[in-house]
């Protein structure tokens, strides 16, 4: 890969690299012992797979085993070997599945009109019009860096049900006062918003790196023959920006799986998930299991469960994406 | 070259290395003059000006209060803390985990034992308080703080609206029963019609219903156990709370609002609620977030005559590194004389009954609640409770049931029906 990787006619006066003249002897070099360099490319990169090692496949292994067992009491640790009851137990609990149905919900709503704002936000950025772009990029990367704490607190206040800024508004249209807490639907709009609100921002930052990536000749072209703005936007922009969806809807649907932070504090700190479990979602009904039951065997099984689930999702957009590349 | 090179390392090395055991050597002659006691708390459990106040009287011992952010947060991390034998000094447990820890008291030191030797001082403090600090054989694992109690903080401005007597005596009188008080709050809604209303600013006659059934628990002798590891969770009491409970949310009591949610804090301002089943702390609450309510507000005793809400212990785990100094803050700490200054300052209601005849207490009125005694009200109602056994699966029980009385409210589902889910739920969830 290096420039100097070809073989120097010049042999080995080794004018060229360092070493100690006196010696005479050619001085290491980075072209030098092919088995000394993969030496050190693993030590190099043996710390992380020591860490992850003792602080990933170890827990996911231990996890696996804990599984398979039934702890009677929380802070004692004789657990018993019960074999695959817990994952029979979780493949017929209803409030499992319902917390399966209540993420993908969510999911939905957050990412789908998500990529729009984001698409529709990297577009205004990038007009060449635009004055203060920087401001307006930092300004989108707010909600990102802002506690989630925060978040939840002010827009549980925002979708408060008699004194809500949302409801006062609705009811200014005439909509009426909506139950943002109880209704289903609703109770996952409200929390796909904090999750929008949150990263919206973010994405649209990651469309506006893309977008620039795109050819300006296309655009060019496109103009030239008699294309506005929004056919532009269909057939230029968006194919072009196949890749970064493909990559967002992953990045989405891993974190979208693993939402928890905005559920709990939804529900004012119960992990239940609401009185009937109406926004409970799986990584919340596993903390609840791990946290509150202090049923670790089964909490295993669920976060088990859940990576079933991702590993289900993972292989559909890996088909997806593999007929989108494709057909380039 | 290599060799100056060589040189400059090593030099640079030896001066590290000698700097780095220079400070292992100074370290450990510094903390032999002074103790750091490692406290964990939540909320105001550990007052500020107390400790600044201790650590004058005893200069050789500094106090870290390390706020764990919650109850809940804390008791977790004390829970790891226990697995990795790396405890603080003090803990403070919030009672609705008592019924956990109380179980584990290997992890405890028993202060029964010398030199704390606490049964000594048992007998200053309220007797179902100390119950809740002691382990599954008797022994002593945490002391208690303050009382929590519960009593009825009334809007006088609209109850005369409803026609109904304004003075707190009187008002006490109309509600002995939490029967009356359901009919009280009816008559009420009736009368200002604000409850129905969809319309108008929402005013019904309590926050939530669902709380009288914590209120209503909390009154009797027995709550989800029968005993030690023994679950019961549809005896008489509870069955009796969660039908009265169930009662007011049909006869649409309250204005569905959760305590301390967004809603409550404007409600309190804005009045969307004429009562509230407030805690002595509760009432700081109200003075902090709805200032301008001052002298709309009073208090008057709470149906059954008495009831608790909240509290903690605080307690010396086993492997603290430094027992004897804790006892001995701990022990100054909830003396009664302490009790009081906090009292005085900060409105919590102690846990020493020695104070409840002393007329600091007895005589303390608040302004902000038209004068009301507040101390003899929450000193009569304290007295009033017994002591209740709570186990460990406590805080999980009482989710689901809360779970089934915000279906009843929400309309979901009637009272029969979400007892029997609730029933359904618990032993699936305890079963697993």
């Amino acid at each position: 890969m290096t420039p100097d990787s070809a073989p120097s006619p010049k042999g080995r006066r080794g004018a060229r690299v360092s070493g100690s003249p006196s010696s005479g002897k050619p001085a290491k070099s980075w072209n030098g012992n092919k088995a000394r360099e993969t030496a050190w490319g693993y030590l190099f990169t043996s710390p992380f797979f020591i860490i992850f090692f003792i602080f990933g496949v170890i827990p996911i292994i231990y996890s696996v085993y804990i599984s398979l067992t039934s702890l009677e009491n929380p802070l004692d640790a004789n657990e018993v070997f019960v074999g695959l009851k817990n994952f029979r137990n979780l493949w017929h609990d209803p409030e499992f599945w319902k917390a399966t149905r209540n993420t993908f919900s969510i999911w939905f709503f957050s990412t789908v009109p998500q990529m729009v704002l984001a698409l529709g936000l990297a577009s205004i950025l990038r007009n060449p019009r635009l004055r203060f772009r920087l401001v307006w990029q930092t300004i989108l990367l707010v909600p990102n860096i802002t506690s989630g704490l925060a978040i939840a607190v002010v827009f549980g206040q925002l979708f408060g049900r008699d004194y809500g800024l949302i409801n006062y508004c609705l009811q200014f249209l005439g909509i009426g006062n909506i139950d943002w807490l109880e209704n289903t639907l609703a109770s996952h709009v409200a929390i796909a918003t904090m999750i929008t609100w949150r990263w919206v921002g973010y994405n649209s930052l990651i469309f506006l790196a893309s977008m620039n990536a795109i050819d300006n000749a296309l655009y060019e072209s496109a103009s030239l023959d008699g294309a506005n703005r929004w056919q532009q936007l269909r057939h230029v922009t968006i194919p072009g920006l196949r890749n970064t969806i493909v990559f967002m809807v992953i990045m989405g649907t891993i974190g979208g799986l693993q939402v928890f932070a905005e559920p709990l504090t939804f529900g004012g700190g119960q992990t239940t998930g609401g009185s009937s479990g109406q926004f409970n979602t799986v990584t919340l009904y596993l903390y609840r299991y791990a946290k509150d039951l202090f049923n670790y065997g089964y909490a295993s099984a669920i976060g088990i469960g859940i990576t079933f689930i991702v590993l289900i999702i993972t292989a559909l957009n890996f088909l997806i994406t593999r007929r989108i590349a494709s057909e380039d | 070259m290599a060799h100056r090179n060589f040189v400059a390392k090593f030099t640079f090395l030896l001066a590290a290395l000698a700097l780095l055991v220079g400070g292992l050597v100074a370290a450990p002659a510094k903390a032999a003059a002074k103790v750091t006691l490692n406290i964990w708390t939540f909320g105001n459990v550990i007052e500020p000006n107390m400790k600044t106040r201790y650590e004058k009287m005893h200069p050789n011992v500094k106090i870290v209060a390390v706020n764990k952010g919650g109850p809940d947060q804390l008791a977790q991390a004390l829970i790891v803390a226990f697995q990795a034998h790396k405890t603080p000094d003090i803990a403070a447990i919030e009672t609705s985990w008592s019924g956990l820890f109380r179980d584990y008291p290997q992890y405890f030191v028993d202060l029964r034992k010398a030199p704390y030797n606490a049964n000594n001082i048992k007998k200053d403090y309220v007797a179902w308080r100390w119950a809740q600090g002691t382990g599954k054989g008797g022994e002593v694992i945490g002391l208690p703080t303050d009382v929590g109690g519960l009593e009825v903080a009334y809007r006088v401005d609209l109850f005369k609206k409803a026609g109904l007597p304004t003075q707190r005596d009187a008002v006490g009188r109309l509600w002995p029963t939490w029967d009356k008080f359901i009919e009280v709050g009816k008559n009420y809604n009736k009368k200002l019609k604000r409850c129905v209303d969809k319309k108008k600013d929402k005013s019904c006659f309590i926050d939530s219903s669902g709380t009288l059934f914590t209120a209503i628990l909390n009154q009797g002798t027995e709550k989800f156990y029968k005993g030690v590891g023994k679950v019961d969770y549809q005896n008489r009491q509870v069955r009796a709370a969660f039908n009265e409970t169930g009662k007011a949310l049909v006869a649409g009591l309250g204005s569905r609002i959760a305590p301390y949610s967004g809603d409550w804090y404007a409600g309190m301002n804005k009045g969307s609620f004429a009562t509230l089943l407030a805690p002595a702390w509760q009432l700081d609450y109200i003075k902090q977030y709805a200032p301008k309510t001052k002298g709309l507000w009073d208090v008057a005793k709470v149906p059954g005559g008495g009831g608790n809400i909240g509290g903690s212990q605080l307690s010396i785990p086993k492997a603290a590194p430094n027992k004897t100094e804790a006892w001995k803050f701990m022990s100054w700490y909830l003396a009664p004389a302490q009790q009081l200054t906090v009292f005085k300052e900060y409105g919590l209601f102690p846990s020493a009954k020695s104070l409840y005849a002393s007329s600091a207490v007895q005589n303390y009125k608040d302004p902000f609640f038209r004068n009301a005694p507040i101390g003899k009200i929450y000193a009569s109602g304290a007295l009033k409770l017994k002591p209740l056994y709570e186990g460990p699966k406590e805080r999980a029980i009482m989710a689901i049931f809360g779970q089934a009385l915000g279906r009843i409210e929400a309309k979901k589902q009637n009272t029969s029906q979400a007892w029997n889910q609730a029933v359904a739920d618990i032993k699936t969830a305890l079963d697993r």
